[in-house]
């Protein structure tokens, strides 16, 4: 594996080298900071919690119209050619592996022209997590806070500088770009710091068989009890990186109107209303028990992977403290 | 507080035989973090914690749909009554409620403990971060007394109180059956940070709700844990017409918290809890409180201090100004 060192202030250096790029990337707003299109190189924050704001909105946008119409029966569908070579920096090796858990979901049997259209014109730029968050839990779920799985590139911050691996062609490619700005880095391995990352994450679980348990518990009077606290917001499935559901919305005016593809929650009412006004999961109880067995048993015997890296945001952001790792420890203790 | 009088009061409430169950808090699964409980039986008292830590308002549980655990029989869950733990804030959701219809008084059981504020968890979180283990905090002498893993830390309170519990009026619940603890005293109304955004020219006050409402994500974690967010079928679900598009943008996100917060004119009651759940920053509690100031200056209404007392916007008094009607 090629291996390279960036001084950590020439940064600015090496992303205005890639200016042929649309760059998204942990950015300043406000407050806060967020996944976003990086405008300005200075407002990059590297200093970053998870962000609520996730990078799977540079490739799964929140809102993509895909076709505009208007009453004289012009119907323009979105130009998926002018979708740009797009660079997504700074996320962490979970929101990288969430990609890997995405694609079989649009990529499968119907390919989808418009994920596709950006994921095979984005390059995934990772930070190692050197220093895992409170509630992260990626080793218990086949992630690791120096995970390479989905990335083309992986900075460690090693003080003064970063050093890079160069994972794929891709990242071969973009170190080319800003090679003046790079030198080559001693053979020195990254492995002492990654156990010593690896070792500070606190929270773990065995989800062994844990499908299997599923299958035996649908209408186990557990769920009842697990929901009952949820007060039936998004903020676990719209922070989540692996949750994919979306709705689709004709939004129009008097004159024009347009098809959208929006991110939905399988936590709102709206998600299942039939148009006869029948809703399968008209209950807290049966809106949070899809969620966890969409994650936990659907994905797995559709695509053989749980839907979930371990990142811990809907642990975190939980208003009331629905604890993903406590429950699922629960489940597996429910006869 | 005493927490064993908390408990005590909680068991003789579950001895009651008209009680189903008691909402109120206890310890969260890690770190800093609070969990509502729902306790049917007296054995389970003990799991009963009030701290300052307890942001959560538990009055949403009771508009809440599907209501936790209580029999889906409707006549039997009737002559039941729910046993609710509350602050001054909730006290004042609760009147609020009550005066609209949304509960019957005679559904409840309310204990009632005088409240010092609530921490911040985004201020707490940042300042111990990686901190798993369950936390101790009491308040005293005006610092936090913060135990992490046997080790005490002590925080001067003004560095991690909720911002909107720094002007609290009403932290002593208003109207309860049992009072837990001495009665505290409010502090004087402050609208300072209102008033220099008032002062701002319409561009500027423009550009900084567009700066904030840009970062939504329409989660609804806002109206969600709002107590007085309970309209069965909000607006925000509507179809026919569809008031607010499903589209996430800077337009759609204005007009969803500018209808939130016209809705909450002269009914929010300032637990500012909106405001501590968005993962974005939003500062919701500026929208909120200058619609309270205005419902103060204009009407001489406070939401929520009397049951008895119509709604605001439910009224109407030949003398109620107008000069502000285009």
């Amino acid at each position: 594996m090629t291996t390279y060192t960036l001084p950590k202030d020439k940064l600015p250096e090496f992303l205005s080298a890639l200016s042929d790029y649309e760059i998204w990337a942990p950015v300043k707003k406000g407050p806060a900071t967020l996944f976003d299109r990086l405008d300005d190189l200075k407002d990059v924050d590297l200093d970053l919690e998870n962000q609520p704001v996730i990078s799977k909105k540079a490739i799964f946008p929140q809102n993509e119209p895909l076709f505009s119409y208007d009453r004289k029966g012009t119907v323009t569908e979105t130009d998926l050619n002018a979708v740009k070579n797009t660079i997504v920096f700074g996320i962490r090796p979970c929101d990288a592996r969430s990609f890997t858990l995405l694609d079989p979901v649009f990529e499968g049997d119907v390919p989808d022209p418009y994920y596709r259209a950006r994921r095979s014109k984005t390059a995934l730029l990772g930070i190692a997590c050197n220093d895992p968050f409170v509630n992260c839990f990626c080793t218990s779920i086949g992630g690791s806070p120096f995970g390479r799985e989905g990335l083309d590139l992986l900075f460690i911050d090693c003080g003064d500088l970063f050093t890079l691996e160069v994972i794929t062609e891709t990242g071969k490619e973009i170190t080319g770009k800003a090679s003046s700005l790079l030198s080559p880095a001693t053979a020195e391995s990254s492995e002492q710091i990654a156990q010593a990352a690896t070792d500070k994450i606190k929270r773990h679980i065995d989800l062994t068989g844990l499908p299997e348990k599923l299958a035996s518990l649908f209408e186990h009077p557990v769920w009842k009890e697990f929901a009952s606290k949820c007060i039936g917001c998004g903020i676990c499935t719209y922070s989540c990186p692996t949750c994919y559901c979306f709705d689709m919305q004709d939004e129009t005016t008097l004159k024009q109107g347009r098809r959208v593809r929006i991110w939905d929650s399988c936590m709102f009412p709206e998600y299942t209303l039939h148009a006869s006004g029948h809703n399968p999961r008209a209950t807290r109880t049966e809106r949070f028990r899809n969620r966890i067995y969409h994650k936990f048993k659907f994905n797995m015997d559709n695509f053989h992977s749980y839907s979930c890296v371990g990142c811990g945001r809907c642990i975190s952001l939980c208003p009331v403290n629905i604890d993903l790792i406590d429950y699922l420890s629960r489940v597996k203790e429910t006869e | 507080m005493d927490i064993q009088k908390l408990r005590d009061e909680a068991k003789r409430a579950l001895g009651r035989k008209e009680i189903e169950y008691l909402i109120g808090y206890k310890k969260g699964s890690y770190g800093f973090r609070i969990s509502p409980c729902f306790i049917e039986t007296k054995e389970e008292v003990d799991q009963l914690t009030f701290s300052p830590l307890c942001s959560l308002s538990l009055v949403n549980y009771l508009t809440i749909e599907g209501k936790p655990l209580l029999p889906a029989d409707e006549k039997k869950s009737k002559a039941k009554k729910v046993a609710l733990l509350v602050r001054g804030c909730d006290s004042r959701a609760l009147n609020q409620i009550i005066a609209e219809g949304g509960i019957s008084p005679d559904q409840l059981y309310v204990i009632g403990i005088p409240c010092s504020g609530v921490i911040d968890l985004k201020k707490i979180e940042a300042r111990f971060p990686h901190t798993p283990d369950p936390v101790d905090v009491v308040e005293e002498n005006g610092n936090y007394i913060i135990t992490i893993n046997d080790q005490s830390h002590t925080v001067p309170v003004d560095e991690l109180k909720a911002e909107t519990c720094k002007t609290c009026q009403y932290p002593t619940p208003l109207t309860c059956k049992k009072l837990i603890g001495d009665k505290r005293a409010g502090n004087p109304p402050q609208y300072e940070d209102i008033q220099i955004l008032e002062a701002q020219p319409p561009e500027e006050k423009w550009q900084f709700w567009q700066n904030q409402f840009s970062r939504c994500i329409r989660c609804y974690a806002c109206r969600n844990s709002c107590p007085l967010c309970y309209c069965d079928g909000c607006i925000l679900e509507k179809l026919k017409p569809q008031w607010v598009k499903r589209s996430v943008d800077t337009n759609e996100n204005f007009m969803f918290h500018i209808t939130r917060a016209f809705h909450l004119a002269g009914r929010c009651i300032s637990c500012g809890e909106c405001e501590r759940v968005c993962p974005v920053d939003i500062p919701l509690m500026k929208l909120n409180r200058k619609m309270e100031k205005d419902v103060k200056e204009l009407f001489d209404f406070e939401a929520g201090l009397d049951p008895e007392v119509k709604p605001l916007l439910n009224t109407f008094a030949i003398e109620d100004p107008e000069d502000f009607i285009l």
